[in-house]
């Protein structure tokens, strides 16, 4: 049936994309696991249970998860991979000292099961024990360096806690791992907007723009280019505004044409609330921007 | 379509070659002269075969992707970038939201 082959190829794209879209996961994979052609799919079948699993427990169906996760158990008996499901499964029911006890096992079995430290992470950050997580996550991190994911998780903490320069520092390393990534510099920009290193922001809005450059340089901005270029109109407005600006805890230097980066700014923020979509708010865009 | 068309006449036309030539080669053999050339239409048929091929190769090929990185950083939105499955809290508000005595309470 059609219907299956393009629900397969809908959780194909989100296992590819990292979604963390769980109902509609669930709905999906509910309709592919009922239709019973599971058996065709062949070495994606796993991954496709494992999918299933997570999405079940993110919305309290533990009785699917606990579905596939025996068919699972019996197919890859003494899997790590395995194991970890099975602690997340029983993070839904178990205490927190119990799910902790045994990730402790895991990592006794097999020092190098970095699934396993990653779930303790977690746990430790959801009971409220943020120093220990932290704590915690640093050692990982210390360990395997190229843990994107960590870093992020890690920046993420110390925002939580509004210890920006340390989540700076952590988004630097991620930016080290990934540096084609702009969503990165895009969240190293706002975490530093929002510790008020303005010029050090401005010039990460800059890098995503450029990041994000489209072979017209007339057209509508669209998606991040948006965020980016309303971060970069904050950024000037308020260096503009305050013409003594008292040093950036970076040391990053204002840029010298901030008047004509300032207009530029506000004229692409308002071009790109000039396509079909955006019409209707454009006033109150226009009304921000020419007032105070 | 046009593209698998032309690669499978392109196919049948190389395996027709090879046969006649193996053929020919075995009717020389029978008369005792293997030295002999190969009759021009064999040699006609296997290039147009080649070129017939190559056409239908390029044609079938499946569409181009970006080479960029920027092209390929479009197509994603920052919850997906920002996802961090690996550290996610499964035990959350959604067993709550969406389990099923909820929706009938809902629906009375």
């Amino acid at each position: 049936m059609s219907n299956v082959q393009g629900a397969l190829a809908k959780l194909a794209s989100y296992r590819a994309k990292n979604t963390r879209e769980s109902r509609q996961t669930f709905e999906t994979g509910l309709l592919v696991l009922k239709s019973g052609k599971t058996s065709g799919l062949g070495d994606e079948e796993w991954s496709f249970y494992e999918q299933l699993i997570l999405s079940a427990l993110d919305i309290g169906r533990i009785d699917v998860a606990d579905q596939c996760l025996t068919k699972l158990s019996v197919k890859f008996p003494e899997s790590p991979r395995v194991d970890v499901l099975n602690g997340i499964r029983m993070e839904a029911t178990e205490s927190p000292e119990k799910v902790l006890a045994y990730y402790d096992h895991l990592m006794k079995i097999d020092p190098a099961n970095v699934s396993a430290w990653r779930r303790r992470v977690s746990v430790l950050r959801r009971l409220g024990r943020l120093d220990k997580a932290v704590e915690e996550l640093n050692e990982l991190l210390d360990t395997v360096y190229t843990d994107s994911e960590g870093w992020l998780e890690l920046a993420d903490m110390y925002s939580l806690c509004n210890q920006y320069p340390s989540a700076l520092q952590a988004l630097s390393h991620a930016l080290l791992l990934s540096p084609q990534n702009p969503f990165t510099f895009l969240q190293f920009a706002e975490t530093a907007y929002t510790s008020g290193d303005l010029p050090l922001a401005l010039k990460m809005y800059l890098v995503v723009i450029e990041m994000n450059d489209s072979e017209d340089a007339d057209a509508i901005p669209l998606g991040i280019s948006v965020r980016a270029w309303w971060g970069a109109k904050l950024c000037t407005r308020q260096l503009v505004l305050s013409s003594s600006y008292h040093g950036s805890p970076s040391n990053t230097p204002v840029p010298k044409n901030l008047a004509l980066l300032d207009e530029l700014a506000t004229e692409r923020v308002l071009t790109a609330y000039s396509g079909e979509k955006g019409v209707q708010t454009r006033s109150l865009v226009s009304g921000w921007m020419s007032g105070r | 379509m046009f593209g698998r068309i032309l690669l499978l006449v392109a196919t049948l036309g190389i395996f027709h070659a090879a046969f006649s030539t193996y053929e020919h080669l075995s009717y020389l053999k029978a008369l005792e002269r293997p030295e002999g050339s190969l009759p021009p239409d064999i040699v006609v048929e296997t290039l147009l075969s080649l070129v017939l091929g190559i056409i239908g190769a390029c044609l079938n090929a499946p569409p181009l992707k970006e080479i960029t990185w920027s092209s390929e950083m479009r197509k994603h939105k920052i919850d997906d970038m920002d996802s961090r499955l690996g550290f996610a809290s499964y035990v959350n508000r959604g067993k709550r939201i969406f389990s099923t005595s909820n929706v009938s309470s809902k629906l009375q």
